[in-house]
C-alpha cells in the first residue's frame, strides 16, 4: 500500500470525533492491507513505529527532523523551527513547508508503507559512529519523496504522536469488527502477544488462531497493574485475599530458557546486562524454563533503600560491576506467567502461586492469605515498619491480565494521591531561573492522544531544575512566547490535593496543588495514567 | 569481474566527485568502462559519471554491478599518500572488493545493490543556454556568492552579451559578469534560473579542477554542468534542480 493512502486514512480519522465512527473507518480499512503491511499499519495508526515488546527504538529527536526538512525544502533550520513555533503543530508546519518549498526536485518516488517501515528498522539498527548521519539521510529521503499530506503524518509519526485519536482501545475494537472476532479474544491475545499488529494478523486467520495464542519466552508481556483501593472493599468483594508487601523498587520480568536468561524492565526494555547479580541469583534459584514477575529492591543491612538507587542500577550501561558492589539488589518474585512450555496467565492466582513456590523456592515474596481486615491492617503496618511502600491485595481467583489496571489487584499505601503524567511542555522560568524550564505541562493518555491536566512547578529543587533542563532540551518541538512543547517521552510522578473538573484543560480535569514528586525514568508514555484513571479518582474522591 | 590498476589521484578524484552528492551508489563495470548514475537523497541533484578503460593503467572488466559505500571508500583513500597506483580486484560474483595500495591491502565488503536506489533516469529537457567556463572561475564565483546568500541565480543577458552569476542576501548583493572575451563559448539566448548554493558548493569543489566546464541553462529549469576528468578519458555530468522563487 502506498503511504499516501495511509496519510489519507489518517486525515479522515483526524476529522472524526466519534469513537464508533473511528472504529468503523479503521475496521473497513484493515482488511485491505497485505499480511506484511497489516501489523505495520496497526502500529502506525496508534502513532507507534515498533510494538512495545520490540527492543528497537527509532531514536529520532526533533532536531534531526528539522534538519532533514530544511534540506528538502531548501529552507534554513531556523526557518523550519519558526514555522513550527508559529503553528504549534510540527505535522501541519512540515506539511506547509513541503507544500510551499522553493527547491524543486527531479522526481518523487512513491513511498510505500512497508518500505517506510523497513527504513525505520534500518534506522533503529544503525548505531555507533556515523549513525546520526545515516539517520539524517534516511529521513531526508523520506521527506524528499513526500507529498504535503504525507509529510504531515510522517513528521508526527517520527515525533511519536499521530494525533488522530486511535489508541489501543479503539484499535482492539477495530480489529474485532474488521475480522468478525469477539473483542474479548482480541484483548486476550493482545495481553499474551503484546503486539496488536500481530493480533490483527491472527484475527484475520480467525477466532481459533486467536485463541491459540501463547506467551513466548524472550518476548516480554506487559505487567499486570493495580488500582488504588482499601482493605475493607477488597475483603467485602472477595473474602479471603492474598496480601503481599508493596516494594518500593522496580518491576521486572525474568525469562529463562535453558541456559539463557533475560530480565526486562517495566518498560519491557532488556536490562539483563545492567543486572548481572539479579540474573545470577534467579538463575541459581531456578532449573526450568519460565517467566517470572517480580520487583527488585535495593537493600542495605537488610533495610530497603529508596527507589532512586534501584533506578541507578537499571539505567547503568557502563562500569556495571562497580555499581553491583555499591548497590545491592534483591529480587522478590510474586507471579509466574509461563512454565515449561505452558502459558499460565489464565489460571487463578492461587494456582499460579502454588506453581511459583514449586518452581522457585527462594525469593518468593512472603504472602498472607486472610479475610480479616484487622489482620491485614496489621500486615500493612508491618510492611511500612520494614521500610516498604505498603501492601498489595490480590483476588485469589484472578487471572493474570497483562497491561490491565483492574480491581483484582489493589495497592494500599499511605500517600495515594499521585499520578504518573506525561510531560508535554513547559514554560520558561523567571529571574534567575529564566534560562531553565520553570513549570511543566502535564498530560494523561486518552486513546492515543495526550490531554493536558495541569502544570507543575512546586516541589522542584534548583538542582532538579538544572537536571530537568538537560533532560528536556533535546526534546523541544516548538516554542511560542514563554511556552515550549516537548516530544512526549518523559513521565513525572505528581502529587495533588484534589482532582477538580475544569474547562481550562482539554482533559476536562485539573489538579489542585500539584507538586513534583519524582521523575519516573522507569515509565514510558504508554505507562502514564489515563483519563479513565483520573475520572475514576474524581468519582472516588472523599467529597463525592 | 573487475581487475584494474589506476593512478591513485584519478581514482580519488572520481570518488570525490561521486561523494559530492551521494554516500552510496551502484557502480557498473563493463568491458570498456565503469559508470554510475546517482541522485541525492532529496532528488535534487544527479550525477552521471564514467571512466573509460583508457583512464586505467590496466583494465579487465565484465558486466558487473557493485554496491559501493562511497563514504567508506573516501575515508580509505583519505589515508593514502598522493601519487602511486591502486590495484582493484573483484572476482566474478564476488562480495568483496580488494583494493591494494603500496603495501596496504584492503578488502571492502560491497553493499547489497538491492538496498541502493536504482539508477535514476536523467530528465529529458531542453536547455538552450550554453556557456563554457574555466572550472576555477566557476568555483570562485560560487564561493563568493555563498558569503552573502544561500542561493544563486545563473543567467545569460543576450543584449549585454554576458553570462552572469548573482546572489542576493538580506543585506548584501553580489554580481559577477563575464563577457565573451572571458568565456570560451556563450550562446546568446535569454535564460535564468535560481539554485541552492549548498549543492553548488559541493559540486564546485570538484569542478574547480576542470579546465573547461560546459554549463547548460534554461528559464527556471535545471542546470547541467558537463566536464571531463582524467585527461578526457572520463566524464561527469552534474544536474541540479532549480529553486523557484516565491511569488
Amino acid at each position: 500500500m502506498r503511504f499516501i493512502e495511509f496519510a489519507e486514512l489518517c486525515e479522515r480519522l483526524e476529522a472524526l470525533s466519534g469513537r464508533l465512527e473511528m472504529i468503523t473507518v479503521v475496521s473497513e480499512a484493515l482488511p485491505k492491507f497485505s499480511e506484511e503491511e497489516l501489523p505495520v499499519v496497526v502500529n502506525f495508526l496508534m502513532g507507534r513505529v515498533f510494538p512495545d515488546w520490540s527492543p528497537l527504538k527509532l531514536g529520532i529527536g526533533p532536531n534531526l527532523l528539522y534538519e532533514a526538512v530544511a534540506y528538502v525544502t531548501g529552507d534554513t533550520k531556523e526557518r523550519v523551527i519558526e514555522e513550527i513555533n508559529r503553528r504549534g503543530d510540527a505535522g501541519r508546519a512540515v506539511e506547509h513547508l513541503i507544500a510551499n518549498k522553493e527547491q524543486t526536485s527531479f522526481f518523487v518516488q512513491e513511498l510505500e508503507v512497508f518500505e517506510i517501515y523497513r527504513e525505520f528498522e534500518r534506522i533503529a539498527r544503525s548505531e555507533g559512529k556515523g549513525s546520526q548521519r545515516s539517520k539524517l539521510l534516511a529521513i531526508r529521503r523520506l521527506f524528499g519523496n513526500s507529498r504535503p499530506i504525507e509529510a504531515r503524518y510522517l513528521a508526527r509519526l517520527l515525533l511519536g504522536e499521530l494525533r488522530i485519536g486511535i489508541g489501543e482501545g479503539n484499535m482492539r475494537g477495530a480489529i474485532a469488527k474488521a475480522f468478525g472476532v469477539p473483542s474479548e479474544q482480541v484483548e486476550h491475545a493482545y495481553q499474551a502477544r503484546n503486539d496488536l499488529g500481530q493480533v490483527a494478523v491472527l484475527a484475520r486467520m480467525g477466532a481459533s488462531a486467536l485463541s491459540k495464542v501463547q506467551i513466548e519466552l524472550f518476548r516480554p508481556v506487559k505487567m499486570m497493574l493495580a488500582q488504588q483501593g482499601t482493605i475493607q472493599e477488597m475483603v467485602k468483594e472477595h473474602g479471603v485475599v492474598a496480601a503481599e508487601y508493596k516494594y518500593d523498587g522496580s518491576r521486572f520480568q525474568f525469562h529463562r530458557s535453558g541456559k539463557e536468561f533475560r530480565i526486562y524492565s517495566r518498560r519491557l526494555e532488556d536490562v539483563t546486562k545492567a543486572l548481572p547479580d539479579v540474573v545470577k541469583r534467579l538463575a541459581a534459584a531456578t532449573t526450568t524454563d519460565l517467566i517470572l514477575d517480580g520487583e527488585v529492591i535495593a537493600v542495605r543491612e537488610g533495610r530497603p533503600r529508596p527507589f532512586q538507587f534501584v533506578l541507578q542500577r537499571f539505567r547503568r550501561k557502563h562500569e556495571v560491576s562497580s555499581y553491583v558492589e555499591e548497590i545491592e539488589l534483591v529480587p522478590y518474585v510474586f507471579d509466574i506467567l509461563f512454565l515449561e512450555g505452558e502459558t499460565l496467565i489464565d489460571l487463578p492466582f492461587s494456582e499460579r502461586r502454588r506453581r511459583l513456590e514449586q518452581a522457585i523456592p527462594a525469593y518468593v515474596a512472603p504472602q498472607l492469605q486472610s479475610s480479616d481486615p484487622e489482620e491485614l491492617e496489621e500486615f500493612y503496618h508491618r510492611a511500612l515498619d520494614a521500610g516498604h511502600e505498603g501492601i498489595m491485595l490480590k483476588d485469589l481467583e484472578s487471572t493474570y491480565m497483562p497491561g490491565v489496571r483492574g480491581k483484582r489487584w489493589v495497592k494500599i499505601k499511605p500517600e495515594v494521591d499521585t499520578l504518573d503524567l506525561v510531560v508535554i511542555g513547559a514554560e520558561w522560568g523567571e529571574g534567575r531561573r529564566a534560562h531553565l524550564f520553570g513549570s511543566f505541562l502535564l498530560a494523561c493518555r486518552s486513546e492515543g492522544k495526550l490531554l493536558p491536566v495541569g502544570k507543575v512547578a512546586t516541589g522542584i529543587s534548583d538542582e532538579d531544575l538544572a537536571d530537568l533542563y538537560a533532560l528536556f532540551k533535546d526534546l523541544v518541538v516548538s516554542e511560542a512566547g514563554k511556552e515550549v512543547a516537548f516530544k512526549p517521552e518523559v513521565v513525572f510522578e505528581v502529587g495533588y490535593s484534589e482532582i477538580q473538573k475544569s474547562p481550562n484543560y482539554e482533559s476536562g480535569y485539573a489538579l489542585r496543588f500539584p507538586r513534583f514528586i519524582r521523575l519516573r525514568a522507569d515509565k514510558g508514555v504508554e505507562d502514564a495514567d489515563s483519563l479513565e484513571t483520573i475520572s475514576l479518582r474524581f468519582q472516588q474522591r472523599p467529597s463525592a | 569481474m573487475l581487475k584494474a590498476t589506476i593512478d591513485a589521484d584519478i581514482f580519488r578524484e572520481s570518488v570525490d566527485a561521486i561523494s559530492a552528492l551521494v554516500t552510496e551508489c551502484r557502480l557498473h563495470a563493463e568491458p570498456d568502462r565503469i559508470y554510475t548514475r546517482a541522485v541525492d537523497t532529496a532528488n535534487v541533484a544527479m550525477i552521471s559519471f564514467q571512466l573509460k578503460k583508457e583512464a586505467f593503467e590496466s583494465y579487465q572488466g565484465t558486466k558487473e554491478e557493485l554496491g559501493l559505500d562511497i563514504t567508506k571508500l573516501k575515508n580509505i583513500l583519505g589515508m593514502m599518500t598522493k601519487g602511486g597506483s591502486i590495484r582493484l580486484n573483484l572476482p566474478e560474483g564476488g562480495q568483496k572488493l580488494e583494493l591494494s595500495f603500496n603495501s596496504y591491502h584492503y578488502s571492502i565488503t560491497l553493499l547489497d545493490v538491492n538496498t541502493i536506489r536504482k539508477d535514476p533516469n536523467p530528465p529529458t529537457i531542453e536547455l538552450p543556454g550554453r556557456i563554457v567556463i574555466s572550472g576555477d572561475v566557476l568555483f570562485s564565483a560560487i564561493k563568493a556568492a555563498s558569503v552573502v546568500s544561500d542561493k544563486i541565480a545563473l543567467g545569460i543577458d543576450p543584449s549585454r552579451q554576458q553570462f552572469y552569476m548573482m546572489a542576493e542576501g538580506d543585506t548584501d548583493h553580489i554580481r559577477l559578469e563575464l563577457g565573451r572575451n572571458e568565456l570560451e563559448e556563450l550562446t546568446l539566448v535569454e535564460v535564468r534560473s535560481l539554485f541552492s548554493l549548498d549543492y553548488l558548493k559541493d559540486m564546485g569543489k570538484i569542478m574547480a579542477r576542470a579546465e573547461k566546464v560546459e554549463i547548460h541553462l534554461g528559464v527556471n529549469h535545471p542546470v547541467k554542468f558537463s566536464f571531463d576528468i582524467a585527461g578526457g578519458r572520463g566524464h561527469i555530468d552534474y544536474l541540479l534542480a532549480p529553486r523557484i522563487e516565491a511569488e
